[in-house]
Formats: C-alpha cells, structure tokens, sequence
C-alpha cells in the first residue's frame, strides 16, 4: 500500500524524463561523436569537439559579445523600467493609458517586432535616418556598420523588454506597503532620499528576481538577431545562440553544436548563479 | 507658540476642519479630545503636511507654513498604527531622521542608541521591527519621533491599538520622557476623556471638525461651555435630561417634578437641559429605572438604565452586577448638575471672571 503512491509520481517522472533528462543526456553523448552532414551519427571521437571549442574564437567572441549585450539591456531596461513603474505608480492623468501603453511592446511577437524593426532601421527607406537627419544628427549607418548594428540589436532588445521589466517592478512598487512612506515624509525625507532610503531597498527583492528573470531570459538571444542583422555585419552582431544554430542548422556540424550548447549552458549556469549571489548580497541589504 | 486660524479642510460635503481656530503653548502637552471622525487626526496631518488644508494659516513661532512641504516642516510624528521601517534595524529605523539631516552616522546612531535605552529597547537594536511586539514596534516610533528633537510632536492616539495594561504603563513613560523637552509643543490626540483629563497641560475639545472649547483639562470639564462639550468630555456619559422651569417648580421630563430651589440657584421661567454626569445618579430613591446594560470595569460599575423612556448613566464606585431588566430605584444629585439654555449653552452658576 505505502509503496503504490510512487505510482502516482510516474507520469511526471515520464515526462521529466522524456522532456529535460533524455534530450540532455543524448546532447551530452552528441558532443562525444564527430556527427556532421557526412558522419551522421553516434560515432564516438572522445574530446575531439571540447578541443575545437577551446581553440574557436569566434565561439568565445560570441559569448564575451553576449554578454556585454545581455548585461548592458539588462541594466537599461532595469532603470527605464523602474523610472516608467514609477511615473505610473503614484496619481498621474491617464495612469491606466499609460500601464497598457507601456505593454504593447511585450505583448508584439519578437519577429514581427524585428522585421518592423530592420525597416525603421533602413538607412535609406526607414523612416528614422530622415528624422536623425532633421533634427541635425544625420542618418546613421544602422545595420552596415559593427558599431550602428550592436546597438540596434540593444535599441530592439530593451525596447521589447523594458515592458516586462516596468510589469514586474509595478506589481512589486503596488505591493509596498504605505506606512514607511509616511513615516520617510514625516521623518524629514525627500522625494530623492525616501527613493534611496525607502523605495529602493524595499524593492530589493523584486528587482533582484526581475533582472535574474530577463538576464536568463536575454543570454538566449537569438530571433532579433536572426532578423534584425543575421549576425552582421562579418560576426559583428552574433550572439551564442545565433553562432550555434550557424553550425548546427547551417553547417550540419551536429556533433560540435552540442559541444557549443552544452559548454554554453555550463558557462551560462555559472556565471547567472554568481551574479545572482552579488545582486542579492548588493540589493537586499539595510541601507539607511 | 504654534497658532492655527481658521483651519478648514472638506472632502465633498463633508467637513472634516471647520473654521479651526486654535493655539498651542511651547512646553505643554495640549490633549486633543473627541470621538472618532472628530477631525483630531485630519487637524494632525494638516499641520504635520500631510493635508492640504482648503484655507486657512498655520504658524510656528509667526512663520507661516503654509508653503512648506510635508518632509520641511519641523514635525514628529507617532500614529495610531505602528510606522517604521520594515527593512531596516530598530537602531537604523531610530537614526533615519538623523541620518537625513545629515547627521554623522556614528553620532545619530549614538543619538538613536541613546534614545532607545530611554525607551527601554536597548537590547533590541539589532532587530527587525517586524521581531518585536506591538508596543515594543510603537516604542521604536516613539524613540524616533523624539530623537529628533522637533520642535513640535504630534501624538495620534499612538496607544489606541495596544492593551489596557500596556497602554497605562507606556502613557506613564510617555509622559516622564517628554517632561525634558521644555521648549517642545507636543499635541496628544485621544477619544478617551479620562486619559486627556491625565495627561494634557490643556486640553482642546473637537466635534465635527470643530474645536468647541479649549483650556485647562479641570476647568473644561467642570465648565463644559455647551451639551456638544459635555458631551466630548464625560466619560461615562453625561445624562442630558430636558426640563423645565415655571412657576417654582422644575420639571424634569418624563421623570419627577421638583421644588426650583433644589438646583440651588434661581432660573428664570423657561426650558433647559439639566447635564448629570452618571456619578450624580445613585441607587436607592423615588425614582424607578429599569437595567438594561451593567458594565463593570475595575472596581466600577457602569449601568446603562431606562426611567419612562429617559436613558440614564449611573456610575457606582463599587462593583455591582445589576442583573438586565430588573427595576431598580434611583436618587438624583442635583448638587454638581450643569445647567444648558434652550440653544445647549451653559448658564454659569456664579460668574467667572477672567
């Protein structure tokens, strides 16, 4: 009898199993084969790939770009969020105009936001470099150049995301309760040090989850890449994610692909849990 | 001298200030008495900032305040809830004021230290406020509102929501810790009439967004100066008792029929309303009540008490439990009644001067 309530455990276990644990497993035991468009197949090669990887360098100039490209977004949508969550939160005209405004871009499939993206972004048919141009900055080079295109890739990504951010920090500003914000104007405080000493800290939490949930989330980068700039201008734009589709779906260098993913995924995993201890060593602390 | 004049504040129809013209002395504790919805806390978050009056002026020392801000005005504050900082310590939440005048963090935590072990919490300072007990949470708001050495403190029914007990010992202390502050306005808003009679220096009584009279606690509640102020400041309440005088006689409605001499003054013919505080009213006489309520608290007895469709208050220094619906007998002590006129406003027994 006490042995029969595991039976109720197996569905899910068969899905686990069938979901994350197989696929995980058959990519670790891909990443020991030399499977490619000639090769297909589990034909063991021991670390052949791992040595490749170690030696590729546009693999690790792709995950240094990512993340430059995942902190920097991260860090912009975290402030222009907070900054918008809070315009909304207190009394202002038209608050509820403005909350759904703000989520328009969250709720726009990445792809069509992409494609809209490149034809703003156009340098000669887009609507933006005549408007650069008015106002005396001049068209820019956008997608042509390394510089121009790293940052439309961050102009699309925050654009997008911000929303989810500024969601999350709204909810979390709403939840705050209203006594110490009394007791802050009644102690003396300020609009600025009540936001230092007050709002901040008290969203410690919050934000900490927020910027965990969009740094995992970005470190996946890839459908705004594909196509905003497909990885161009040369590699200039090419995250992790976009060089490993490269070889895998491209090249068909399916045995090497799994060595990126499962190097990346290992990378990734480090790097998220020791930034997850610095936020939350930073942010959820007594600040006076 | 802080000075308010013509104070209004109204949400709709609803008056929550009316016309509120009222000053408060430096090194006095001023109680502001009156039931809840009176306007006691509206007329505290007025001066403290924390609403906008519709007009009217308020002054500290004949500087206006009307343009300053909430967190520019020189106010501590403790309300009926318990306000702090939820994610900083106690010593943190105490030395906050401090901090943001830019006081030295070393020193406004020596200051903050300091002050908690006047309130009893100096070995508590390492903790959340949400590990402490409610009166220990209201200490630290207390010790906060105090560190700061504002020249005004506004006290908003701070004990209200603690037990009986607590409430007794924390108003004792309360009051020893602001005996110090000599040059300090400190206003004190109660509902309950024994504790502002206690506490206060003066005592300001407010109903309906009104301040209806101000003055010495001892002198307000021998000279409530209408039925409104009896009212406020009778606690159990007072018996309000229409009657009439003609003829040598005085006629109390409903209830008996007396000599006019019996009030020991002489009112010339008219209608009145007799104010009888409850400890006027003893058992055993003519008159026939019937019981319907019997508190008792401590060693008193208060019984609510219905005499041919009149409600009485009785008080009893004792403890009696009149059992409901049983008729008892009463005798009336005209010795200390107030007298009111027709409008409710009080006729004097001899005439005061000054």
């Amino acid at each position: 009898m006490y042995r029969q309530k595991y039976i109720f455990l197996l569905p899910g276990l068969l899905v686990l199993v069938a979901i994350i644990l197989f696929p995980l497993l058959f990519t670790i035991r891909v990443s020991f084969s030399s499977w490619d468009v000639y090769n297909p197949g589990l034909n063991w090669i021991g670390g052949e790939n791992y040595a490749r990887l170690w030696e590729d360098a546009r693999y690790w100039e792709a995950l240094t770009r990512l993340s430059v490209l995942t902190v920097g977004t991260v860090l912009l949508q975290y402030t222009l969020g907070f900054a918008l969550a809070l315009l909304v939160w207190r009394d202002i005209a038209a608050r509820r105009f403005f909350r759904v405004l703000f989520l328009v871009p969250m709720m726009t499939t990445p792809v069509v936001m992409s494609v809209i993206w490149r034809t703003i972004f156009h340098e000669s048919l887009g609507p933006l470099n005549p408007i650069l141009d008015a106002i005396g900055i001049g068209a820019q080079p956008w997608l042509s150049q390394a510089g121009h295109a790293f940052a439309a890739v961050m102009i699309v990504e925050v654009w997008q995301w911000t929303p989810f951010m500024f969601l999350l920090l709204l909810a979390g500003l709403l939840s705050l309760p209203n006594e110490p914000f009394l007791a802050a104007r009644i102690d003396g405080a300020g609009p600025i040090r009540t936001f230092l000493s007050v709002t901040f800290p008290m969203m410690g939490a919050i934000s900490v989850g927020a910027i965990l949930i969009r740094l995992i989330e970005a470190s996946k980068l890839m459908e705004t890449v594909y196509v905003l700039t497909s990885g161009g201008p040369g590699t200039s734009t090419e995250t992790t994610s976009y060089y490993i589709y490269i070889r895998g779906m491209r090249d068909f260098q399916i045995g090497y692909s799994a060595s990126l993913s499962l190097t990346y995924l290992i990378v990734m995993s480090v790097a998220l849990t020791l930034i997850a201890k610095a936020l939350i060593r930073l942010m959820v602390k007594d600040r006076t | 001298m802080l000075e308010l004049s013509n104070l209004t504040l109204a949400e709709g129809p609803v008056a929550h200030l009316d016309d509120v013209t009222v000053s408060f002395r430096k090194g006095r504790l001023t109680t502001l008495l009156g039931r809840t919805g009176a306007g006691k806390t509206t007329l505290m978050r007025a001066i403290a900032g924390l609403a906008e009056p519709d007009r009217g002026r308020i002054a500290l020392d004949g500087k206006d305040w009307s343009r300053l801000a909430s967190w520019q005005r020189p106010v501590a504050m403790v309300t009926q809830q318990f306000i702090n900082y939820p994610h900083l310590s106690v010593l943190d939440n105490v030395a906050f004021p401090l901090v943001r005048r830019k006081v030295p963090q070393d020193k406004a935590r020596e200051a903050a230290r300091d002050m908690l072990g006047r309130v009893g919490l100096g070995t508590m300072i390492d903790r959340r406020p949400s590990q402490l007990s409610g009166g220990q949470q209201q200490r630290v708001a207390i010790a906060r509102a105090l560190v700061k050495k504002a020249p005004v403190v506004l006290l908003d029914e701070p004990f209200v929501n603690l037990d009986y007990k607590l409430r007794e010992g924390l108003r004792e202390e309360l009051v020893d810790l602001l005996k110090a502050e000599r040059e300090t306005i400190v206003i004190y808003a109660s509902t309950d009439p024994r504790e502002a009679l206690q506490m206060g220096d003066d005592v300001i009584l407010m109903a309906e967004g009104r301040a209806i009279q101000s003055g010495e606690p001892q002198n307000v509640y021998a000279r409530p100066g209408t039925t409104r102020a009896a009212e406020v400041v009778s606690d159990p309440p007072i018996n309000l008792i229409e009657m009439e005088v003609s003829g040598g006689q005085l006629r109390l409605d409903r209830l008996a029929d007396l000599p006019a001499r019996a009030l020991g003054r002489d009112l010339p013919a008219g209608r009145y309303t007799l104010g009888l505080r409850a400890h006027s009213i003893r058992q055993g006489g003519d008159l026939s009540a019937r019981v319907s309520l019997t508190e008792v608290s401590g060693s008193e007895t208060v019984t609510h008490l219905q005499a041919a469709g009149q409600a009485l208050v009785m008080l009893e220094r004792t403890v009696t439990n009149h059992a409901l619906g049983t008729t008892i007998t009463l005798s009336l002590d005209l010795g200390e009644a107030l007298v009111f006129d027709a409008q409710g406003r009080l006729i004097e027994k001899e005439p005061v001067h000054g």
